[in-house]
């Protein structure tokens, strides 16, 4: 299957629900075959993004090119977009081949050429065996890809998948979101995911977008946004956070409890660094913050210490190695950090 | 009716094992039967018996395929339900799915308007649709005054085409309503997506997908104007089955059997064509496949679709409002006689009727209120024993119960006659057949499908957990049903008691065989008899606008609190 | 079922009162505008007495007193058709019981007034007519048609209505005085040119008044009481008499194991009486006083069937004929005309069209094509005769059946062999007048 790839261009979008404001200033670049992920919490706009992407829901202002064109006033009939629905949105009275058929009979394709298509659609995705099935007796699984079998069928130039793997059980899940990935690169399509799994995303995505009230907060790959958030949100929503509030003083930060703390990143202007959990280091005796071990969850690879210090509880995470004892409730510790595993927030 | 020597013994053991479900399934049963089953067995094994001998014979069916207007009759009622089916889709349909699936301010008032034409009683309607649409009536004088010609909405079959689609097309617009709005919108944009849009996404996603809700609805027009015998009557069409079955049975001392064998065939062909319905409809209930919910998406109309839109719905208004607006003309008008308007207007015809209509109306609100009453208790009884219980032969009481809908009125009627004639009643209420309680049975067993279909719907939506938690925290069955079911249920319950309720009103195809005293008399039976003199025109219609009103007030009532009932619930259901 | 019992006690406290007081209950087909008068009238002069009007059509009301025969509930049977009366007499319905009143003659217009056997009794004579929309005749610029010949007429096409006789007495009346007064086939005749012209045969007598007053149709032949009514309502029509008519009596008998037999008799020595008599004049009622007394307060042109100048073609009624064969008749209409009038009507109005393309033409072969044409559709199946024959008519009415006839066939046999008649014989007249228009 030849896709003509397209990248998809957003500016300046802005969408409202009556007098709610939903999508602000929406400003965004996806590269041709890029695997592209909306990351955001319920509420966040990610959903309607991707929804006025496809053209459903209220016209937004602003424009949407894909490639060169511009689809904001194009009905979703005419913009060769596929979506795959959360719920699948099978039709229950056709069976999987009609399912799989019906974009292309809608695109007036004579017949002769609709059953090939439809059977390499079905074949891509390793249903073909059960063509004449009614969507009713396929499993979540199956279902799911009879829907994506019937949208890669019309050879769109972008994939949209809102939240596909949220119907599926744990496992599945894990399997599933690999044959995505796998499908996406051997089909080279440009492909927006939608999520609120973290891990989803940053399992998947070449890019990501984190959306929250409607904004985009920050894009960049997971591994950019997860060691170098922007701000205390994508920071917390993005794994596990401690924030700091101070100001630098020289080449260290001075938390407001007063501890100082190296760090080379240098800002003038910021007031919060984060440190990730695993980035801590913590020993019974040394330099750094002192602290009280308040609590300890025993996670299998690592041991997760929540520690009462002067500027608050901070979240520590060590490596378990068999024979090492943990420190326990009530254990006073020192805390350090590398100078350079600090980020900077600029909220 | 086992040998009565070893029940003795077991009878001990055997009474207290008796459920409150069972003893109520077989309450209810022995009403069926002795009001719906029996009744009419009495009437339609005369279709067995050879005239002059009394024997059983089947003779009778042979002449009846024999006669050729017979089979000509049966093709006409065949044609004349089809084709009402059709026209009735071609009215429900736009009113359907404009409301359900664009943001149009009119929408409620165009679904309570689309319900006002079950509430004329039909004999009324023909009367008012004959003088704005027969041959010599409004329309037809304008046409040939200004463009020399007639269309002939009225002229035979077609009249009654026109009269029964524009009667019962609410029965296929309140399904396909409620169908549409329970199609996941997904379905749709998932089509859209697809390149589908506009009346093809409607003909290949949409509809197949209402196809349940639809084809309820079209089967209930298919078997009450294939039943129904008032309409043809009034506009003089007599070569189809109900009419000729009527006619049979009722002329002066004609003993002609074929009478009750085209009732027998009647009853059926109605049972053969809801069985079939169920049949075509088992394992299609899409509804409850979705996962989700939201209903269609509803968008915005363009100005000029609006217009359209609004072109459209005002069109199909003015043709089902139009039997209440030549009503509301012949109760306003004087003389109204070869003229597209009456010669003058009066409110005279309102005095007329001030003061003996009371009566009527108390009547009409005893007799549909009881009859409403029983059907839900009687409904929301064998919603109950059928999807919550596992007595054998439960389904047999919804059959039983669906079936009255396959009877029509004068086939009970006659029935009621002959068999609680000459039943005498204690306390010196005098013969149970002119008794006015019989009417009501008489309306509660017509119209129990009604309410037993809401019931049944309405259980279904209470998840069976609601009721297990009421158990595990300690409530009897019976309690769990008082506290927990019938509150759940009561927007359907109401729904089904409106339905009954407005339907029973204007009924009088069973009632006319019944009411044994003018005093007795309900508003239908009322307008039939001021409708049979020349002055008495002007004031039976007067009392039909009357009619009307209170039957759209109580609708509208009880449509209110539904709504208060269900926004409850919903909110209620949002937050978990 | 406890339910049922609350609600026969609540029942109980709510008839009592009524079930105590003195109440005559009547059966009747006649409107609230003739039974509401009379009922003011009568319980005016007999208070403490309360009449219980049940209405119901003749025909309903016929079954209804033979369904309930078993306890009978009602007291008086009142009604237009004398034939519905000989139907109840002929079952054992109606009792015999010795009624006092004075003042009305033996006979009105050829048609003796009372049962002679003393179970039913005229109150009211009643003539037929053409009842007719004066605006619609103007509208199509017709003549006004004033005898049954005049509705054969081909100007009449489309504008006639009358009801199925099958279905009201008082037009099997019609059909019947027809039937006598020119002859079984000539009568016969005379319907099936005048039912080709109709618009429409009406399944209640009521209807034909209803479609004239309305304007949908232009003539409709109806009981007089019909069209007077109906102008007296303000309805911009005219009834006329044509001169072969009968003048037939209204009634009212008492039915037999009346639950208030005093309470019956009063009731009909009340609308016997003079004041009785005077409240048929009333406009909404307008019907002929059998006491010839009563017309000295009648309107100025109110017909009077007493007078000298009145219908004089009036024939002499022989009830016994129109009773022998009374459900044959209405059978006969039905399966002729009402069933199949679209057939009937197709060929009427074909033969019309040749008639008036030949009319001048001279054309031979197409007048002996219409004359033919004209045969089949006057054609009957049966002869006087036959339908006089009790084998033959008690087909018609096998219950009551005399057990000594050997009855022929049944009816639905006889009637299927009526209408394969009709259809072919309708079929075969369109097309001879067909061709005779294709003469040209």
């Amino acid at each position: 299957m030849t896709q003509t790839k397209a990248g998809i261009r957003i500016e300046n979008l802005h969408l409202s629900f009556g007098e709610t404001k939903v999508l602000e200033g929406i400003d965004m670049v996806i590269e041709p075959g890029e695997f592209f992920a909306f990351l955001g919490p319920s509420g966040s706009g990610k959903s309607t993004l991707l929804r006025a992407i496809a053209g459903f829901g209220p016209t937004p202002r602003g424009r949407i090119l894909i490639g060169d064109r511009d689809i904001v006033n194009l009905p979703p009939w005419k913009r060769n977009v596929g979506m795959v629905f959360q719920s699948y949105a099978l039709w229950p009275h056709m069976s999987v081949r009609r399912n799989v058929a019906f974009g292309l009979e809608e695109r007036r394709m004579p017949t002769s050429k609709i059953a090939p298509k439809v059977e390499a659609a079905l074949e891509t995705v390793g249903l073909l065996h059960l063509a004449d099935r009614m969507p009713g007796q396929l499993s979540g699984g199956q279902q799911q890809r009879v829907a994506l079998a019937r949208t890669i069928a019309i050879e769109p130039q972008v994939l949209l998948l809102d939240e596909p793997l949220s119907n599926l059980d744990a496992a599945l899940r894990v399997q599933m979101r690999r044959e995505l990935l796998a499908l996406q690169r051997k089909l080279g399509l440009t492909t927006i995911f939608v999520t609120h799994d973290q891990e989803e995303a940053n399992t998947t995505s070449d890019r990501m977008a984190v959306l929250d009230m409607g904004v985009i907060q920050q894009i960049g790959t997971p591994q950019q946004l997860y060691d170098h958030p922007v701000n205390s949100f994508v920071a917390g929503f993005l794994g596990t956070a401690n924030v700091l509030d101070g100001a630098f003083d020289g080449a260290h930060f001075v938390t407001k409890a007063g501890q100082r703390l190296p760090v080379t990143a240098r800002s003038d202007k910021a007031t919060r660094i984060v440190l990730r959990p695993q980035n801590i280091r913590i020993a019974s005796s040394g330099d750094g913050v002192s602290g009280t071990v308040r609590h300890r969850e025993f996670l299998g690879s690592q041991i997760r210490y929540l520690i009462d210090t002067p500027d608050g509880q901070m979240i520590v995470d060590t490596l378990h190695a068999t024979g090492q004892p943990p420190y326990g409730e009530g254990a006073t510790v020192v805390l350090s950090i590398d100078s350079q595993s600090a980020a900077l927030l600029e909220d | 009716m086992s040998a009565s020597t070893d029940t003795a013994a077991r009878r001990f053991t055997l009474f207290p094992t008796l459920s409150g479900a069972a003893v109520a399934g077989i309450a209810i049963a022995i009403f069926l039967l002795a009001f719906l089953v029996l009744p009419v067995a009495q009437v339609l094994y005369v279709a067995f018996l050879d005239a002059r001998t009394g024997a059983f014979t089947l003779q009778n069916f042979q002449d009846f395929f024999n006669t050729t207007l017979f089979r000509e009759s049966f093709v006409n009622s065949f044609y004349v339900s089809a084709m009402s089916v059709v026209v009735a889709t071609m009215i429900a349909l736009p009113l359907a799915y404009i409301t359900t699936r664009f943001n149009f301010a009119g929408t409620a008032a165009i679904q309570a308007l689309g319900i006002i034409p079950l509430i004329m009683p039909p004999f009324v309607g023909a009367v008012a649709m004959s003088l704005l649409f027969g041959r010599n009536g409004s329309i037809n004088l304008l046409l040939n005054q200004y463009f020399g010609l007639r269309i002939p909405f009225m002229e035979g079959l077609n009249g009654v085409i026109l009269v029964q689609s524009i009667h019962y097309f609410p029965f296929i617009l309140i399904n396909l309503s409620a169908s549409l709005r329970n199609i996941d919108r997904s379905m749709e944009e998932a089509a859209q997506n697809l390149g589908s849009h506009g009346m093809r996404m409607f003909r290949r996603i949409v509809f197949p997908l209402a196809m349940p809700g639809y084809l309820a609805g079209a089967a209930l027009v298919f078997i009450k104007v294939f039943d129904d015998l008032g309409t043809p009557l009034l506009l003089n069409v007599n070569n189809m089955l109900a009419p000729q079955a009527y006619l049979r049975i009722t002329g002066v001392g004609i003993n002609d059997p074929m009478g009750y064998v085209i009732s027998f065939i009647l009853v059926v062909f109605s049972v053969f064509s809801l069985w079939a319905s169920f049949l075509f409809m088992r394992g299609k209930d899409y509804a409850t496949v979705q996962k989700g919910g939201g209903g269609l998406s509803r968008r915005d109309l363009k100005p000029r679709e609006k217009w359209l839109a609004w072109g459209v719905i005002l069109l199909i208004l003015a043709l089902v409002l139009s039997p209440h607006l030549g009503l509301l003309l012949l109760a306003f008008g004087t003389i109204w006689s070869f003229s597209p308007l009456p010669d003058g207007f009066t409110i005279q015809h309102f005095g007329t009727i001030f003061t003996q209509s009371s009566q009527y109306v108390w009547n009409t609100l005893v007799y549909a209120g009881s009859a409403a009453l029983i059907d839900v208790v009687l409904g929301s009884a064998i919603a109950y024993i059928v999807i919550r219980t596992g007595l054998p032969g439960r389904k047999w009481l919804d059959y039983m119960a669906t079936a009255a809908l396959a009877v029509p009125g004068v086939v009970l009627g006659i029935g009621y006659l002959r068999m609680f004639h000459g039943t005498q009643l204690p306390f010196g209420m005098g013969q149970m057949s002119s008794f006015w309680g019989i009417i009501i049975i008489a309306l509660a067993v017509r119209r129990l499908p009604y309410a037993l279909r809401a019931c049944m719907a309405a259980l279904q939506q209470v998840s069976i957990s609601l009721e297990e938690a009421a158990e595990s925290l300690g409530a009897s069955r019976s309690s769990t049903i008082r506290r927990i079911v019938v509150p759940l249920m009561t927007g359907g319950i109401l729904a089904g008691f409106v339905t009954s309720f407005a339907t029973a009103a204007v009924e009088l195809s069973a009632t006319i065989m019944l009411v044994g005293r003018s005093s007795d008399a309900p508003l239908a039976y009322g307008i039939y008899l001021y409708m049979q003199s020349p002055a008495g025109r002007g004031p039976g219609a007067a009392l039909g606008i009357l009619a009307v009103v209170i039957v759209a007030l109580g609708t509208y009532l009880s449509q209110r609190i539904i709504e208060r009932e269900r926004s409850r619930q919903t909110t209620a259901g949002d937050q978990h | 079922m406890h339910k049922i019992f609350k609600l026969s006690a609540i029942a109980l406290m709510m008839t009592s009162a009524a079930a105590f007081a003195d109440t005559v209950t009547v059966v009747t087909s006649f409107s609230k505008d003739l039974t509401d008068p009379f009922k003011a009238a009568f319980e005016a002069a007999h208070s403490g007495t309360t009449l219980e009007v049940v209405n119901r059509n003749t025909n309903a009301a016929v079954s209804y007193l033979q369904e309930t025969r078993s306890s009978n509930t009602t007291d008086l049977m009142w009604a237009s058709a004398p034939d519905a009366f000989e139907v109840l007499k002929g079952e054992g319905l109606l009792a015999k019981v010795d009624v006092q009143f004075e003042g009305i003659p033996d006979e009105v217009g050829g048609y003796p007034v009372h049962d002679a056997d003393g179970t039913y009794f005229g109150f009211a004579a009643s003539g037929y007519g053409i009842m007719y929309n004066t605006r619609y005749v103007e509208a199509n610029e017709l003549t006004v048609a004033k005898e049954w010949e005049d509705l054969k007429r081909a100007e009449y096409n489309g504008h006639v209505a009358m009801s199925s006789p099958s279905r009201s007495g008082t037009t099997h009346l019609t059909v019947e005085t027809v039937l006598q007064g020119e002859g079984w086939d000539k009568g016969w005749a005379t319907w099936k040119w005048i039912s080709g012209n109709m618009n429409t045969v009406t399944e209640r007598s009521f209807g034909v008044p209803d479609a004239v007053n309305s304007g949908s149709t232009g003539f409709g032949i109806v009981i007089d009481f019909f069209g007077l009514s109906s102008k007296a309502s303000g309805f911009p029509v005219e009834l006329v008499y044509p001169s072969v008519t009968s003048i037939v009596p209204a009634n009212i008998g008492i039915i037999e194991n009346a639950p208030n037999p005093e309470g019956a008799k009063k009731f009909v020595e009340f609308i016997l009486s003079p004041e009785g008599q005077k409240v048929l004049l009333e406009p909404a009622i307008m019907r002929l006083p059998v006491n010839p007394d009563a017309y000295a307060d009648a309107p100025e042109d109110f017909p009077n069937p007493f007078s000298e100048d009145f219908a004089p073609g009036a024939i002499e009624f022989d009830v016994d004929k129109s009773g022998a064969r009374y459900e044959l008749v209405n059978s006969l209409f039905d399966v002729l005309v009402t069933y199949r009038l679209d057939d009937l009507r197709a060929a009427v109005s074909a033969v019309q069209q040749a008639e008036a393309a030949h009319a001048d033409s001279g054309n031979q072969e197409a007048a002996a094509l219409i004359a033919e044409a004209r045969a089949l559709i006057e054609a009957m199946p049966i002869t006087e005769e036959q339908a006089l024959d009790p084998s033959y008519a008690q087909a018609f009415t096998v219950s009551r059946a005399d057990p000594e006839t050997e009855v022929v066939g049944r009816q639905a046999e006889i009637e299927q062999e009526w209408d394969r008649f009709a259809v072919e014989n309708y079929g075969k007249a369109k097309q001879l007048a067909e061709q005779a228009i294709a003469l040209n």
